[in-house]
């Protein structure tokens, strides 16, 4: 696979984050645009390329903002792929970038969360969604994540104090960045055991809220960030597998497994010197099969690996294995704002690796791994990816 | 800022459903439309494929093993292994929301012995011991169909075993459930 030298991720923004909104997703990923023009002193003709994800958009699409945003793209991409919209929107726009498809790519996920939205969306997912799972109760993909939240309890003794671990030590993180919904909220283990069900075994505190959002980031050349006076990092490496291990009775493995070594080997890195880690959280359970198929401990040992890492973004924890984990809150503490949830974990790496993450600042980050995980279409989540993220010196 | 406008707004737009009768969900696509119209006169219909013999599930309209165009809907033997299962205490559909207010809905994953994983309404009570019911993973099940009060043809889970040869014995089942009947909120219009 060729690399992604001479490219550069930069700009980070997280817009707007609310419960509810009255506002449609436009008005969301507009103004997530809007902060990506200010915070880089670029005006709208200098885009030229638009990579949009959002599940709110009715019948409107990545075209059709265009027009609302008065943008001329040469280059655009709708990425309807939920939890890894991010790091593939990447992917492509790296690419279009090498190639000179385009010079200068805003990548923006946003969704708006009107009343009940969540339940149409839920309600009209997928044509698999709409005949055979949500006929059967559940409240978009909690049946789907109890059932293997529940094997992989079964499987490897995992308990759920293991998931309470993970979900903890993310809303301590979230306590320091402002903008988690839920930041101004402390959690205690005791705190989560007692959250109440939702369904079975997954608890309140295991499941995401759905909200209102925007997350998005700027694309370049490194030449062309350099002479805007931006700070950026550089993609080290990067893989997607899509509806991987289709005949295993449940997923307990995603596509990672089938390419975690090239990723490794194409950034030259191991786990042990990655500096923080930023994985899909929906769940905690997805968490921990990130954990395990990237590498950082093997498979079924993530509960035990949890216990004896200090997963805190500043060190503050007990334990002697430090290695700072959805750094933000994750969308467990900053909420899921529909495909925008996709892009959180770039941002997020974006912020700390160029230093601009605030109160929650990871201490001498210089490698970030990002995963991504997407779409329950019945039984399963379609879509993995991951990338290695590295600061960039100006 | 007084909080009281946003909380009254807030609860007028969350306000719980006003309705007498509360059923489950009746949208499905076409196929899923057909689905129900082959498990009318059967215990339970799946579609196989005349070209490959693999069976389908979710319904599909091609064959998901060698794309072919040649699916029928078949009678198929229901017997299959528990991969894992769910209570639900939360839903966001409101005949749900009733029934979950008196206890949990349970919800099993199957792999049925023709190689399809379905998703299936849980009859704890045919399961040993039914008060707590060990069902672990690989725990041997059943799956038929029944129409429910939406008029669709849901998928129903129980212990291998349970007597649901006759259309009665099936019944009687998905009647314990409470899928026969729409959820009643007495006051409701």
């Amino acid at each position: 696979m060729k690399d992604y030298a001479g490219i550069a991720l930069t700009t980070p923004v997280s817009f707007g984050y609310a419960k509810q909104s009255p506002h449609g997703a436009a008005w969301f990923i507009g103004s997530t645009l809007r902060q990506l023009l200010a915070k880089s002193g670029l005006g709208p003709d200098d885009i030229d390329g638009l990579a949009v994800s959002s599940f709110s958009l009715g019948a409107d699409s990545a075209i059709t903002l265009t027009q609302h945003f008065q943008l001329s793209p040469r280059w655009i991409e709708q990425l309807p792929y939920g939890g890894a919209s991010g790091i593939l929107a990447l992917r492509r726009a790296a690419r279009a970038i090498q190639a000179g498809d385009a010079g200068i790519i805003a990548c923006i996920g946003g969704d708006g969360a009107t009343h009940r939205a969540f339940e149409s969306i839920a309600a009209n997912f997928s044509n698999f969604t709409i005949d055979s799972s949500f006929p059967y109760g559940a409240g978009g993909p909690n049946a789907a994540f109890a059932m293997i939240t529940q094997r992989y309890m079964d499987e490897f003794g995992a308990r759920l104090e293991d998931f309470g671990a993970i979900s903890v030590a993310q809303r301590y993180n979230a306590n320091h960045y402002p903008a988690a919904l839920l930041s101004h909220k402390t959690l205690s283990l005791e705190q989560y055991m007692a959250a109440r069900p939702i369904a079975s075994p997954l608890h309140l505190l295991d499941c995401v809220m759905p909200c209102a959002g925007g997350e998005g980031f700027l694309m370049m050349s490194e030449e062309r960030a350099r002479s805007l006076g931006l700070d950026w990092c550089r993609i080290l490496a990067a893989d997607e597998l899509h509806n991987a291990h289709r005949d295993d009775d449940i997923q307990l493995r995603g596509g990672w497994t089938e390419y975690a070594d090239g990723l490794w080997n194409r950034a030259g890195l191991g786990p042990t010197e990655i500096d923080m880690l930023q994985t899909y959280d929906d769940y905690p359970v997805i968490s921990m099969l990130q954990m395990e198929d990237l590498g950082f401990c093997a498979k079924g040992e993530a509960p035990g690996w949890v216990a004896g890492t200090d997963l805190r973004f500043d060190g503050s924890g007990p334990q002697a294995r430090k290695l700072p984990h959805n750094t933000s809150g994750g969308q467990l503490s900053v909420g899921q704002a529909g495909a925008a949830a996709g892009y959180l974990g770039v941002v997020e790496s974006l912020r700390q690796l160029t230093g601009s993450a605030g109160g929650n600042q990871v201490e001498r980050a210089r490698h970030a791994m990002v995963s991504g995980f997407g779409m329950i279409n019945y039984d399963r989540g379609l879509c993995s990816a991951a990338a290695i993220l590295a600061r960039s010196e100006r | 800022m007084s909080t009281t406008p946003t909380m009254r707004s807030r609860l007028k737009l969350n306000r719980p459903s006003l309705r007498k009768l509360a059923r489950p969900p009746k949208q499905r696509t076409a196929l899923g439309a057909a689905f129900t119209a082959a498990n009318l006169p059967v215990a339970l219909a799946l579609q196989h494929c005349r070209d490959c013999g693999s069976v389908q599930y979710p319904p599909r309209e091609l064959c998901r093993q060698c794309l072919g165009d040649s699916l029928v809907w078949r009678s198929t033997p229901g017997s299959g292994r528990m991969l894992s299962r769910v209570e639900l205490h939360h839903s966001l559909w409101e005949y749900f929301k009733r029934r979950l207010q008196e206890k949990p809905w349970p919800v099993a994953s199957v792999r049925l012995d023709c190689g399809v994983i379905v998703f299936a309404h849980l009859a704890l009570e045919t399961f040993a011991g039914a008060a707590n019911p060990s069902l672990a993973a690989d725990t041997p099940v059943q799956v038929f169909t029944h129409t429910d009060c939406s008029l669709n043809a849901v998928l129903i889970a129980v212990a291998a075993g349970t007597p649901i040869e006759s259309r009665g014995e099936r019944r009687a089942i998905a009647a314990g459930l409470g899928l026969l009947e729409p959820a009643i909120k007495p006051e409701g219009i």
